[in-house]
């Protein structure tokens, strides 16, 4: 059984072939009549930062909550390693740190960040290191509610990275952000991405170019093109300097 | 930091996490302080009422000892003062209950609990833990009526008090459970606050309605949630009122749990929660077909003397009773309270009819002259009798079946009238106990718990 795996993990040459981290496949979604998504389908290689590129209302953070579990889908699996993972499968597989949202704002940002690193269990060291990271220091005795916008969303991105699935998928990570405080979060999750594969949903093109290896194009609920800048550039016949933003408009 | 794949090995440390962080929500919530700085101000005024009207009346019986058998610290001192957490628990507690769903739904924080590795049941039982913890604490200012009462030399009777506590538990539970359904449903906290008042106003609404009315109405009020609680201030255990409350507030706890998850498709969310209802009212209807009854009240006022029990459920053949009376006449609702109640809990084969229903003619006399006229039949034999006194009814009922019954000697109950001051204790429920919820409320405000 083992050697079959194995077997089926080598292409003809005997190289390991990269099994996918995630696969979504054909997924439907309606809100009513609207057609949120339509068709999704992609892999998710392990490792690398797949960026969903799209507009506002394109079906990112749709596509995002179906793929946890937290919307449910008119047809369409989610399967890792060639098994369909059921809504408790996908606990233990991915996290998602949805854009927009406030939890616990009534309490302390230590007391939040306290109960997330215990729950994913991680070290107390490891949380002074990320809070040391973001700059929250001054903010822990504060409640979430009462901090700028900026603030709010280093405490979520601590959430994020306070935990331990091998996938994590991040909602708008950059908004909110000014161009420093961006270069700064990019650094963190480059640092933090060691053995850990994500799914960053962004609107803002040149953060995304920065960081992303692979970019997902979606408009509309359809997915327009999957790849690297390179392959996307070839598949719309732009040239080498093309920026992604160009690659998008050339596409749509 | 290291990965986590595969199931963690943690699920009961998440769940005590999840536990306290649920409390913690709880207690920093200014909805909570209010709520208890509102009860502590009803508890108070409820009790001083309750202790200055039982010691004018103990005045009394205390020059006429026939009368110091009435004296009953349940019924005049602890329902009245648990009346002010009836109305907390109708109209406050739901706003503090639906912040256990609704703010989570409206701030994100579901979103991510929901990811964490524990199932909706487990999720939704740690909340109703946590709304559980809360309302132990809100028992404060009871506990302080009870240590008082206590003090001032009042008689407490803790199977009575067992069971009121009981009955507002119960209470408590359901409102909760109706609450967190309602939050789990709604997209904003006002709706889920309009849906959950409409379910507790309207079991209030329907009580009311249906006092002193027979037939569907009657039966309707006597299942609402403030005719169930009643029966619980009665002192009168009933395994078809206990069964109830647990199957709505199961019902209801069942939907949270099937309605909580977004994930879910709709057509499995409503076949899951009809299977659950059908499931609740066979096991509501198999407690009512069967009830048993238990009189926990000191004086076993809800009880005929035992021998008289005995001697009743030995009756083969059905009794009925035929009864001439409007349903709002106070006769009838005394002999309902003194004699058919307890007739019902007696008696295996009892059929009860009400014939006459209006009191009064065209011109405001009488109907018939058979208004107030109560038949018995039993076995092919009858008699009649304008009575609504046990001690004239028994009889009958013996004589028609045959019967010969000496009832058994019991101790008599002597009351326990009490002249008592409790002015006294007003700094307590009304500035310092207020005061400590208030410090509590900032104290959470601040977020520091």
């Amino acid at each position: 059984m083992k050697l079959n795996k194995l077997q089926k993990s080598m292409n003809k040459d005997g190289i390991k072939r990269r099994i996918p981290e995630l696969t979504v496949s054909g997924i439907n979604k309606k809100f009513g009549a609207y057609q949120a998504l339509a068709d999704v389908s992609f892999d998710v290689i392990p490792g690398e930062i797949l960026g969903l590129i799209g507009p506002n209302g394109s079906g990112k953070s749709t596509l995002l909550e179906c793929i946890t579990g937290l919307l449910p889908v008119e047809s369409g699996t989610i399967s890792r390693q060639g098994r369909q993972l059921s809504l408790e499968k996908r606990k233990q597989v991915l996290w998602y740190q949805p854009d927009n949202i406030l939890p616990f704002a009534e309490q302390q940002v230590a007391t939040t960040l306290s109960f997330f690193q215990r729950i994913h269990g991680v070290g107390k060291i490891d949380l002074e290191q990320l809070v040391n990271k973001l700059e929250l220091a001054p903010m822990l005795h504060k409640p979430l509610q009462s901090l700028s916008k900026g603030y709010r969303r280093r405490v979520l991105l601590a959430l994020a990275l306070l935990s331990r699935q091998p996938l994590l998928m991040l909602d708008e990570p950059f908004d909110g952000f000014d161009l420093r405080q961006s270069l700064s979060v990019m650094g963190l999750l480059r640092e933090c991405r060691a053995g850990r594969t994500m799914i960053l949903s962004i609107h803002q093109l040149t953060e995304a170019e920065k960081i992303c290896d692979r970019f997902l194009l979606l408009d509309q609920g359809r997915v327009l093109g999957i790849g690297t800048l390179d392959e996307l550039r070839r598949q719309s016949s732009l040239t080498t300097d093309a920026t992604l933003e160009e690659v998008f408009l050339a596409i749509t | 930091m290291p990965l986590l794949e595969g199931p963690p090995k943690h699920h009961a440390a998440v769940a005590r996490l999840v536990l306290i962080q649920e409390i913690r929500s709880l207690l920093v919530s200014p909805a909570l302080w209010i709520m208890l700085i509102i009860v502590s101000l009803l508890v108070g005024y409820s009790f001083f009422q309750a202790v200055d009207l039982f010691s004018q009346a103990s005045r009394t019986a205390l020059s006429f000892p026939e009368l110091a058998s009435g004296m009953n610290p349940l019924e005049g001192i602890f329902v009245p003062t648990f009346g002010a957490y009836y109305l907390s628990q109708t109209l406050l507690l739901p706003f503090v209950a639906i912040r256990l769903i609704g703010l989570d739904k409206q701030s994100g924080a579901l979103k991510l609990t929901l990811q964490l590795p524990l199932s909706s049941l487990t999720l939704c039982g740690l909340k109703l833990t946590a709304m559980w913890f809360v309302w132990l604490v809100s028992l404060l200012p009871a506990a302080s009526v009870l240590i008082l009462w206590h003090n001032l030399g009042g008689h407490i009777y803790p199977p009575e008090m067992a069971l009121l506590l009981a009955g507002h538990g119960l209470y408590s539970l359901t409102v909760i459970s109706i609450a967190m359904f309602a939050a789990a449903i709604s997209d904003s906290l006002p709706t889920a606050a309009m849906f959950c008042l409409a379910a507790t106003l309207g079991s209030w609404v329907l009580d009311f309605a249906a006092s002193g009315q027979n037939g569907l109405l009657g039966t309707l009020g006597s299942l609402s949630l403030t005719g169930m609680l009643r029966q619980f201030e009665n002192g009168l255990l009933s395994s078809a009122h206990v069964a109830s409350f647990l199957s709505l507030a199961l019902l209801f706890f069942l939907l949270t749990v099937i309605w909580l998850h977004p994930g879910q498709r709709l057509f499995l969310k409503l076949g899951k929660s009809f299977i659950s209802m059908i499931l609740l009212c066979f096991a509501v209807s198999s407690a009512l077909l069967v009830p048993t009854y238990m009189d926990v009240t000191e004086n076993q006022r809800h009880s005929f003397n035992p021998a008289d029990s005995r001697a009743l459920h030995t009756l083969s053949e059905p009794l009925t009773i035929t009864i001439q009376l409007d349903p709002q006449d106070s006769r009838l609702l005394d002999l309902e309270r003194d004699v058919l109640g307890k007739l019902r809990r007696s008696v295996p084969k009892l059929n009860i009819k009400y014939g006459q229903t209006k009191s009064t003619g065209l011109f405001g006399a009488t109907e018939s002259d058979n208004y107030g006229l109560i038949q018995y039949e039993y076995d092919g034999q009858r008699d009649q009798s304008y009575s609504n006194s046990e001690n004239e009814i028994l009889p009958i009922i013996y004589n028609l079946a045959g019967l010969q019954v000496v009832a058994d000697s019991m101790p008599t109950y002597g009351g326990h009238p009490l002249i008592a001051d409790a002015t006294g204790s007003r700094w307590w429920f009304y500035i310092l106990l207020p005061l400590l919820f208030v410090c509590a409320g900032v104290y959470g405000r601040k977020g520091k718990w």
